[in-house]
């Protein structure tokens, strides 16, 4: 490590807390509170399905397992025929690619448009998170989508940015409930849709310590100032770090071969880098993390978080979580968690380090905070993938993998979102297998009706393509060779094992 | 006088096709002229509604898409409004790219990303001032696809329109640029179904037609005056783009025109129009007041110079 001379971060303090216009916004905007919004659950433990990440014929695909737990669940019948259904999941971030395959999407929305209903795959603009972010306009966010394979080509419907071209497409939703936030925004193709089937990819992530279902809620259905306000931007003082980045006078200014990213990370110029330190003027700050990711991830100290930060926002996200939830009449959201590529950090990173654990499967329910514990229990329950980080801290089955791995628990999140209303934390988990039949083996398949090969019968009788180029010109056929000559190729000399 | 580069369709060839015409149409009236590498260019032009057979080709919009790649090394922003006077009441972002991706406008096929101006609401925006004194809008609301970008493109469908007469540069880069609540300020309560039967009294139109131009001052404005205009005089039908049907068109397809002036832009246009259309001629007629007006409010000049690139 080089030889760093390090200043204290010179702070250009706050006169006042930063107004706006607040109360001419609020006059104007309309909170789409359902009057009807609620958990699901009423009353004992939430029924989850469980499909496991495993096959070994037809009916046992994860895609038609997917399709078979949208029935399971009665997701069907979380809207009307002819309702508008928003599909929220998470776009990605550029060059990532641990990320929900494209495959599980449109299962669900040909699903859906089965049962008459007319889907949109919805996904909010992000902030801006690190200095080269995919997601934080639409135009961006499209063209990663697009790279994603996440198309209205592949989907069958429209892939829509929910909050905008900028992410300024948003209604304010009151949430006295919360723990933390009294309000949030939400973008408007999520607070307009008749109801939503959200499909989250069960994974880690470095703020909630996990993210799933939830995640996709309490910040991915948010709109940038949604955003803003779930990262906690401006609550407190700035010297606190909570509301604002942590600045530890451990920056060693432009010694720091990162310093110039640094500077270009905040798209406010919150920040400028100095000959040995930071300046640093936290009235301009919104916190989008930027700075902090910037800092971090390449290894050095100088800007961070404060620990006690984490928890509140993660409580803080899942008061968010209820603002989307009460766009909705209860029962009018469904949830998938597809606990598959396990990584340690949230889809939003441009990278993906190895799972934590094997895949493991989909989980289906109408209960938001009844499927995160089942995930997460799932997850604690897996076995350690070998090489990725949780066998790095020497984790055991049964532990709390991501509080090992990210620093908290989860269930943070789960209590305090089953204390706003946002679910119960009680489950019945059934364990759901598909049984082979030829009707099962025939229901998920791209002609149902007509099997490919009755199909190609009319190709074949019309041209019979083989049989015009036969005999076929090979060598000529000779059995001791077929049975023998070829184990000289074999390194195990013909021995096949049992 | 303002310049008007017109490439009509004359002498079609190998290499003389119609996107050759188009791109030889940006060469030379110089349509990329001020783009530099990494400028973001809003490319706006016409979808249409369910119903409005006659609309944009998607392979048209992707030729100029690709000129401004060329120009910038970056993909436009193509975009276009959610429409205010929505026959069929589906006013809601994922129902208009629904209709938009039925007509071919995709994200692959235009070359560009194609989003809604305005977002999902069409509501998305900022608030940029007419500039003048004696505007009665004062300032208009510019969606956000459009007055986020360095510079703006505007590829109007030429048709004829029942409130403004033609719609094309001055309609499509003002008012159709304009976010959804700003349009009904514009129309104030106007049926802008009048073909179907029921005209407003003069006045309010005369009312109508002042408030579209000085939204287009508001637009102007939003991009600092970097705006070009292309206008395609294909399929030029009686009704516009937000009518759910169309009759025939009322001339042949007479090629593509460019300008920097709106107003020479749409004067080009009209005088080409009714000197091949009687239709046209009798329908738009009123539209030399718009274009007077237009001039008026420093627009551009209504004399434009053709200049045809045969």
């Amino acid at each position: 490590m080089p030889e760093y001379k390090y200043e204290p971060t010179k702070w250009h303090d706050m006169a006042k807390p930063v107004e706006g216009g607040k109360a001419t916004y609020q006059k104007k905007s309309w909170n789409p509170t359902k009057k009807k919004w609620g958990p699901f659950t009423q009353k004992g433990a939430a029924p989850v399905w469980f499909a496991e990440a495993n096959a070994t014929n037809w009916t046992e695909s994860m895609i038609c397992k997917a399709k078979d737990l949208f029935y399971e669940s009665k997701m069907n019948e979380c809207f009307d025929k002819n309702d508008e259904v928003a599909i929220k999941i998470h776009y990605g971030e550029y060059n990532r690619t641990a990320i929900l395959r494209p495959e599980y999407i449109a299962a669900i929305v040909e699903e859906v448009k089965a049962c008459g209903g007319h889907p949109y795959v919805v996904n909010d603009t992000t902030l801006s998170y690190h200095l080269y972010n995919n997601m934080a306009t639409s135009q961006y966010q499209q063209e990663g989508a697009i790279r994603h394979g996440y198309t209205d080509a592949t989907f069958g419907c429209p892939v829509i940015i929910a909050d905008g071209y900028a992410g300024e497409d948003d209604y304010r939703v009151e949430i006295p409930e919360g723990n933390i936030l009294k309000e949030t925004y939400i973008g408007r193709a999520v607070a307009e849709a008749d109801s939503m089937i959200v499909i989250g990819h069960s994974r880690g992530h470095s703020i909630t310590m996990y993210g799933g279902v939830l995640k996709q809620l309490g910040i991915g259905c948010q709109s940038k100032r949604g955003k803003y306000i779930t990262h906690l931007a401006h609550w407190g003082d700035p010297h606190d770090s909570i509301g604002w980045p942590k600045f530890t006078d451990k920056c060693p200014g432009t010694a720091c071969k990162f310093h110039q990213m640094c500077d270009d990370s905040c798209p406010h110029e919150a920040h400028k880098v100095m000959a040995h330190g930071k300046e640093w003027y936290p009235e301009r700050c919104r916190l989008c993390y930027s700075c902090q990711v910037t800092c971090l991830f390449s290894g050095m100290t100088g800007i961070t978080f404060e620990d006690v930060y984490f928890p509140n926002a993660m409580i803080a996200h899942a008061d968010a979580a209820l603002g989307a939830l009460k766009c909705f009449e209860r029962g009018k959201v469904g949830f998938m968690n597809c606990a598959i590529d396990v990584v340690p950090e949230c889809d939003c990173f441009p990278w993906a380090g190895k799972a934590v654990c094997p895949d493991i499967g989909i989980f289906a329910s109408k209960d938001l905070i009844a499927i995160e514990e089942a995930t997460l229990d799932a997850i604690d329950n897996a076995p350690i993938m070998p090489g990725s980080v949780a066998e790095e801290k020497d984790l055991k089955v049964g532990e709390d993998k991501f509080r090992a791995i990210n620093g908290f628990s989860p269930r943070i999140i789960t209590r305090s979102g089953e204390k706003i209303g946002l679910g119960t934390r009680e489950y019945k988990l059934t364990n759901y297998e598909p049984v082979l039949t030829p009707e099962n083996v025939a229901k998920w398949q791209i002609r149902p009706n007509k099997p490919t090969t009755v199909r190609l019968r009319d190709v074949f009788a019309k041209h019979d393509l083989t049989t015009e180029v036969m005999p076929f010109d090979r060598t000529g056929y000779n059995k001791d060779w077929v049975w023998n000559e070829w184990k000289k190729f074999d390194p195990y000399k013909g021995d096949k094992r049992a | 006088m303002s310049d008007v580069f017109w490439v009509d369709l004359a002498r079609m060839s190998f290499d003389n096709s119609v996107s050759h015409k188009l791109r030889r149409l940006v060469a030379e009236a110089g349509v990329a002229t001020g783009l530099s590498a990494g400028m973001r260019v809003a490319l706006k032009v016409n979808t249409s509604e369910d119903g409005y057979d006659y609309g944009l080709r998607p392979g048209l919009v992707r030729t100029l898409a690709s000129a401004v790649e060329e120009a910038t090394s970056k993909r436009p922003t193509i975009c276009d409004g959610l429409k205010l006077v929505d026959y069929w009441n589906r006013t809601k972002g994922h129902s208009f790219l629904h209709v938009a991706r039925s007509k071919g406008y995709a994200n692959d096929t235009l070359g560009g990303s194609f989003v809604i101006n305005g977002g999902f609401s069409g509501d998305e925006g900022n608030l940029y001032s007419c500039g003048r004194t004696d505007s009665a809008l004062g300032g208009v609301e510019v969606g956000a696809a459009v007055c986020r970008s360095d510079a703006l493109w505007v590829f109007s469908h030429v048709t004829l329109h029942p409130l403004f007469g033609l719609a094309g540069a001055l309609w499509n880069g003002g008012f159709e640029c304009l976010i959804g609540r700003e349009r009904t300020r514009v129309l104030d309560g106007v049926d802008a179904y009048a073909f179907n039967g029921s005209t407003p009294p003069a006045e309010t139109l005369l009312r109508v037609r002042r408030r579209a131009l000085e939204s287009h001052l508001g637009v102007r404005a939003a991009v600092e005056g970097r705006v070009v205009y292309v206008s395609a005089l294909w399929d030029v039908t009686p009704q516009p783009e937000y009518f759910p049907f169309s009759e025939s068109p009322v001339v042949q397809n007479l090629g593509f025109l460019a300008s920097r002036d709106p107003v020479a832009l749409d004067a080009a246009t009209l005088a080409i129009l009714e000197e091949s259309s009687g239709q046209a001629r009798e329908r738009a007629r009123e539209f030399h007041d718009v274009l007077l007006a237009a001039e008026s409010l420093g627009l551009g000049s209504a004399r434009p110079n053709i200049q045809r690139l045969s």
